[in-house]
């Protein structure tokens, strides 16, 4: 039997969900999440046990495929130079996340004018500027303001100390003449909103125990619930049902208990990130949507865009303390950001300059390559390297290709039997240039930071973070799936908010903007309630 | 504490001299860094307590290892002296870039989640929460040049 019908059924409770369910809570419809993961308990983190160093290794590892917790679905990625990385559960991606929390920039929402590249977004930097401000505050995000890489902007508390090796690096940096700026963080550093500021445990990747990186469990969930939204766990949402109209009419779902539900809905908001959304979009065929829903522009699932990714390592002679401090969010140069005609490829990178590695992970890592020795020497050869190494991310931006994407596995499926996705993904030419000069530019960097050694890893498979471009918005109907507010061009009541809707990636960490948009789509579909769908 | 096997229910006697001379081989200590031995701290608690599906391929191991080392030299590995050993490992590891990974790997998350390690190299013992950490907030007045250089971005309107 149908449940009752709520005014908007949002699918997915990670980080767009989240933020766009607090600004539609102040209109008291009545709103219902459906997710198919638990609430986490940070109690539970690595970070309050003994053995933290290993414990990425299963069960908060960052590929679905290898977690394998009940509340995940596979991924089939053999034809795919990047896997995927993400978290099922009540805060979606960022209970992983580093919360490096840097804005996409103006020039990102006009790639095709500016560079002949990519598409244009049909909003630009200025549409979100006070969404991203709201987000800000809602979050709880530190930063430096003044930062010349962007326009102006604040952040609500202060930045997260860059430590020994940021000074040791922006030294380095000044040397070379280029930008380096603190990184805004998803971080609380002072306290904030009735949580406990930062206390540098270290692996915000396995879930952070204080609660003070700005997962949204920890920062808008319990506001949201208190503002009235209902959230259901282990909630596996199947299908999005159509009536004769073409609009959508709620979904289909597995409960807790693997029972088959239906719940209705007059508006229906789709959170399941860039691949989750457009494999639930595809599996919600029908008569009038034989190619799944809102698909009629062929669009959905394509285009999918990742960050091409590289890392070069340095290390120092003089002890830095590095491997304290938040892991993922320190410091970052953009001085290769904007397109330069003297590169041989368009647009840029950021060069994310992260923390040092863990005692365990230098060991293994110097002592399987050789450069720390067995017997006597090892002593003296794992202090070269303990607390004394600086990572560069290499974060290129991806363009947009329709022959990258998410589509349907034909035999894979998810612990209910529903069809899984099928990743299908070529880094590109521009990137591969792109790649090559920023592992260039991050090791002239630590060399004039004054690294004795640097290891270029470069491209690395394993950092699919970012997941984007899928369900991309626009103007036209043809090369678009849903309009410059959110909303599905086919289905009238259908809305997408989370990272599918991208339609270029920028060469940053998406998630600030991602929150920004579901914020604006949240407030167009406010602004727009009497005539929401015309 | 040396060489204590609180709760060696699973390593045979033979097989536990052979470890213990492994893991003295990998990680000896290093009294003026205050270092332990890797033999030193309690290896096979932490197996059994972190890392108890690793304890098959351990055994295998050590059978090959004392194997390898009978058929090349005429005695197993426990019973060679320690230079023998020594020698005897920096050979086989020349050869098999595998060779006792699985112990090598344990071996290192163990000593260097021990607490007494941890605190010889400057750092907290134990988990990280709810202690945390100090890090230095570092000096922004290294920023002046990138202030001064002025916006570097591409304004769109
Ligand atoms: C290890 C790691 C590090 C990262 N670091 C950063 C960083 O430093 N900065 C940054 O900006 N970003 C980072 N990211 C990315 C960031 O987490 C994502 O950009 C962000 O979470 C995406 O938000 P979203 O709303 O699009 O989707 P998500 O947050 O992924 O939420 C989607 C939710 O939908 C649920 N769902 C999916 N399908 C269904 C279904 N059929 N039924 C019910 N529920 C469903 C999922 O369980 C999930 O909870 C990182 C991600 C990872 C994994």
């Amino acid at each position: 039997m149908a449940d009752d019908i709520v005014d908007v059924l949002i699918i997915g409770a990670g980080a767009s969900s989240a933020a766009a369910a607090w600004s539609l809570s102040d209109t008291r419809m009545r709103i219902l999440c459906l997710e198919q993961g638990d609430w986490m308990n940070p109690a539970d983190y690595p970070s309050t046990k003994k053995n933290w160093q290993v414990l990425r290794d299963n069960e908060y590892n960052q590929s679905p495929n290898i977690r394998c917790r009940d509340t995940d679905y596979p991924i089939n990625e053999d034809e795919s130079d990047i896997s995927v990385a993400n978290f099922n559960g009540v805060g979606g991606g960022t209970i992983l996340y580093s919360g490096h929390f840097p804005r996409l920039k103006p020039s990102d929402f006009k790639t095709k004018s500016l560079d002949g590249v990519g598409a244009d977004w049909p909003i630009d930097y200025r549409t979100l500027e006070s969404y991203f401000a709201q987000n800000d505050r809602n979050m709880g995000v530190s930063g430096l303001p003044g930062d010349p890489a962007g326009p102006y902007h604040e952040s609500p508390l202060p930045p997260v100390p860059i430590g020994k090796m940021g000074e040791v690096m922006g030294k380095g940096l000044n040397k070379l003449g280029w930008h380096w700026w603190p990184s805004d963080a998803a971080i609380i550093t002072e306290n904030y909103e009735g949580r406990e500021k930062c206390i540098n445990l270290g692996p915000c990747n396995f879930g952070c125990a204080q609660g003070a990186k700005s997962s949204v469990d920890i920062s808008y969930w319990p506001i949201n619930q208190r503002l009235g939204v209902e959230l259901k766990t282990r909630c596996r949402v199947r299908e999005i049902t159509v009536n004769k109209n073409g609009m959508a009419t709620g979904a289909i779902y597995f409960d807790e208990n693997g029972v088959e539900k239906f719940q209705r809905a007059e508006v229906v908001i789709m959170a399941c990130n860039g691949v989750g959304t457009p494999r639930l979009l595809l599996n919600s065929k029908s008569t009038q949507f034989p190619n799944g829903l809102a698909n009629h522009s062929g669009l959905v699932g394509k285009n999918l865009m990742f960050h091409p990714w590289g890392f070069v390592e340095g290390f120092f002679n003089e002890p830095l303390e590095s491997d304290l401090g938040p892991m993922g969010s320190c410091m970052l140069s953009q001085e290769f950001y904007e397109t330069d005609p003297k590169l041989d490829f368009v647009r840029g990178y950021t060069l994310q300059i992260t923390r040092g590695k863990s005692p365990v992970t230098i060991a293994l890592q110097h002592t399987l390559k050789g450069d720390i020795p067995w017997g006597l020497e090892h002593h003296k050869n794992f202090e070269r390297y303990m607390g004394r190494s600086v990572n560069i991310n290499v974060v290129c931006e991806d363009l947009p290709e329709e022959s990258n994407m998410v589509s349907l596995d034909p035999e894979l499926t998810d612990s209910h039997g529903i069809p899984a996705p099928k990743i299908n993904y070529h880094v590109s030419e521009n990137s591969n240039r792109m790649m090559q000069h920023g592992v260039k530019s991050a090791i002239q960097a630590l060399e004039a930071s004054g690294a004795f050694q640097v290891n270029p890893y470069g491209r690395t498979r394993d950092t699919g973070w970012h997941l984007l471009g899928t369900a991309r918005m626009g103007n036209n109907p043809d090369n678009s799936v849903v309009n410059k507010w959110g909303r599905s061009h086919d289905v009238k009541n259908l809305f997408i908010i989370d990272g599918s809707i991208f339609v270029t990636s920028g060469a940053v960490n998406p998630t600030t903007t991602i929150q920004a948009l579901a914020l604006y789509v949240a407030d167009q579909m406010k602004k727009n309630l009497a005539n929401l769908f015309d | 504490m040396s060489n204590i096997i609180a709760s060696n229910i699973f390593l045979s006697e033979n097989e536990n001299r052979t470890l213990m001379a492994l893991l003295e081989l990998i990680i000896p200590a290093d009294i003026d860094r205050g270092m332990p031995s890797a033999a030193d701290l309690d290896f096979v608690r932490y197996l059994e307590e972190f890392a108890s599906k690793e304890i098959p391929a351990i055994k295998n191991e050590l059978e090959i290892l004392n194997n390898t080392a009978e058929e090349e030299t005429g005695n197993p590995f426990f019973k060679l002296g320690n230079e023998e050993q020594r020698e005897f490992c920096n050979q086989q590891r020349e050869t098999n870039r595998r060779f006792v990974r699985t112990i090598l790997v344990q071996t290192l998350n163990c000593y260097y989640q021990d607490d007494k390690v941890l605190t010889a190299l400057g750092r907290k013992s134990g988990a990280p929460f709810p202690e945390g950490n100090e890090v230095l907030q570092g000096d922004l007045t290294l920023l002046d040049p990138v202030r001064k250089r002025g916006n570097i971005y591409r304004k769109w309107e």
